[in-house]
């Protein structure tokens, strides 16, 4: 039994309106064929419209889905596009880094200040008076107190033996002046000075101080060491992390949408001239 | 300027009924299609989507070119290329190994369809 034209000629309507939903170089390259196709299969009373409709309704559903990822491939995979964009990325990572790690190490470098100046002029006075009256004149200088490790930000100072054990202090943890670990004291012992990041209280919360630790030599031998608590320092250190953190982002999504658009704007076309 | 090769993975159902159809000779889209729904075509439920989909990734491959001959303008003839004609004898042929073994394994009756 021959279908009725009028309904030929809708389902042909409504199937030509369904092909602008493809993407264009697709369109361009192929609608008048599959309109012919689905034309001639309206017309093939082989092939019952029940059979057909569902059939390419389905094809309808899937092939668009698959055309228009196969066109974002073709727009955004291309070699040269993920190649420059990678490119980008990279340097943009690099830059971040830097961003980070420069502003980091002034800040770090910089906590050291006060700490040399004091470990150095304390060393200088025990190798001059000896340990015992060194100390003695160096306790008639620093009148501040006895400062609290883990909460104080003023600069202090720790005297330890040739063992490594402390002899004066002007700070106390715990109630307890602190020792460093042996590896120190070997090291400033053969190098006559280390700049170390010391942690006495490791864990979520650490003490972190910012340590110069000076040799003592002469006839009593030992270690000077100035400290001073990093909480500040961290805490701009953590600012230029999330400055530099934002920064990166910024610079992966200016080169993410600028891919896009150049992607777009320079994707393979098929005109109706190369058709 | 890519050189074409033959396809060394297993063809997609709807490539092969493709290939299967052009092997006859010159073919425009909707007789692709009705060779592609019957039995000995593969039984392979193609849409016109699915089809210039396929033909348009086989015509980039080198595997189906069209005729440039037409009974009618809006219709278009494709044609297999020789790469094309390799591709399909390669796949003929690993189907064929994969039937011969299953008939050894006694999957399939001796001597062909029963």
């Amino acid at each position: 039994m021959s279908q009725p034209a009028f309904t030929n000629t809708r389902l042909e309507s409504m199937y030509s309106r369904a092909l602008r939903l493809y993407p264009a170089r697709f369109r361009y390259a192929h609608a008048e064929s599959m309109r012919q196709t689905f034309r001639d299969a309206l017309r093939d009373a082989s092939l019952p419209r029940r059979q057909l409709i569902p059939l390419v309704l389905r094809d309808f559903l899937t092939s668009i889905v698959k055309e228009h990822l196969s066109m974002l491939r073709d727009t955004f995979a291309r070699p040269a596009l993920i190649f420059n964009a990678l490119i980008l990325a990279a340097l943009a990572t690099g830059l971040a880094l830097a961003l980070y790690a420069i502003p980091q190490q002034v800040l770090r470098q910089g906590a050291n200040d006060p700490q040399i100046q004091m470990a150095t002029d304390m060393a200088s006075i025990l190798e001059r008076f000896g340990v015992t009256d060194g100390l003695h004149q160096a306790a008639l200088l620093n009148s501040g107190g006895v400062v609290d490790m883990s909460r104080s930000l003023s600069p202090f100072l720790i005297v330890y033996n040739d063992q490594g054990q402390p002899l004066s202090s002007n700070v106390q943890l715990d109630g307890q002046t602190p020792t460093l670990p042996a590896g120190v004291f070997a090291y400033t012992r053969s190098h006559r000075e280390d700049r170390v990041t010391w942690e006495p209280i490791p864990g979520s919360h650490a003490v972190r101080i910012a340590a110069v630790v000076e040799r003592i030599s002469g006839n009593q031998p030992g270690f000077v060491l100035a400290g001073r608590n990093m909480r500040e320092v961290e805490a701009r250190e953590e600012q230029v992390r999330q400055m530099a953190g934002l920064t990166w982002i910024g610079m992966l999504a200016v080169i993410l949408f600028g891919t896009i658009a150049f992607g777009w704007y320079t994707r393979p076309r098929t005109t109706l001239a190369t058709r | 300027m890519a050189i074409a090769t033959i396809p060394t993975a297993p063809l997609s159902p709807a490539v092969f009924a493709i290939l299967l159809s052009l092997a006859e000779g010159e073919k425009h889209g909707y007789l692709i299609m009705k060779d592609a729904l019957s039995p000995q075509g593969g039984g392979v439920r193609l849409g016109p989507g699915t089809l210039y989909g396929s033909i348009d990734r086989m015509m980039r491959d080198g595997l189906v070119e069209e005729s440039g001959i037409s009974d009618d303008e809006r219709r278009r003839y494709y044609r297999l290329t020789n790469l094309g004609h390799a591709a399909l004898a390669m796949e003929l042929a690993r189907l064929d190994a994969a039937v011969s073994s299953a008939r050894s394994l006694g999957l399939l009756p001796q001597g062909g369809r029963s």
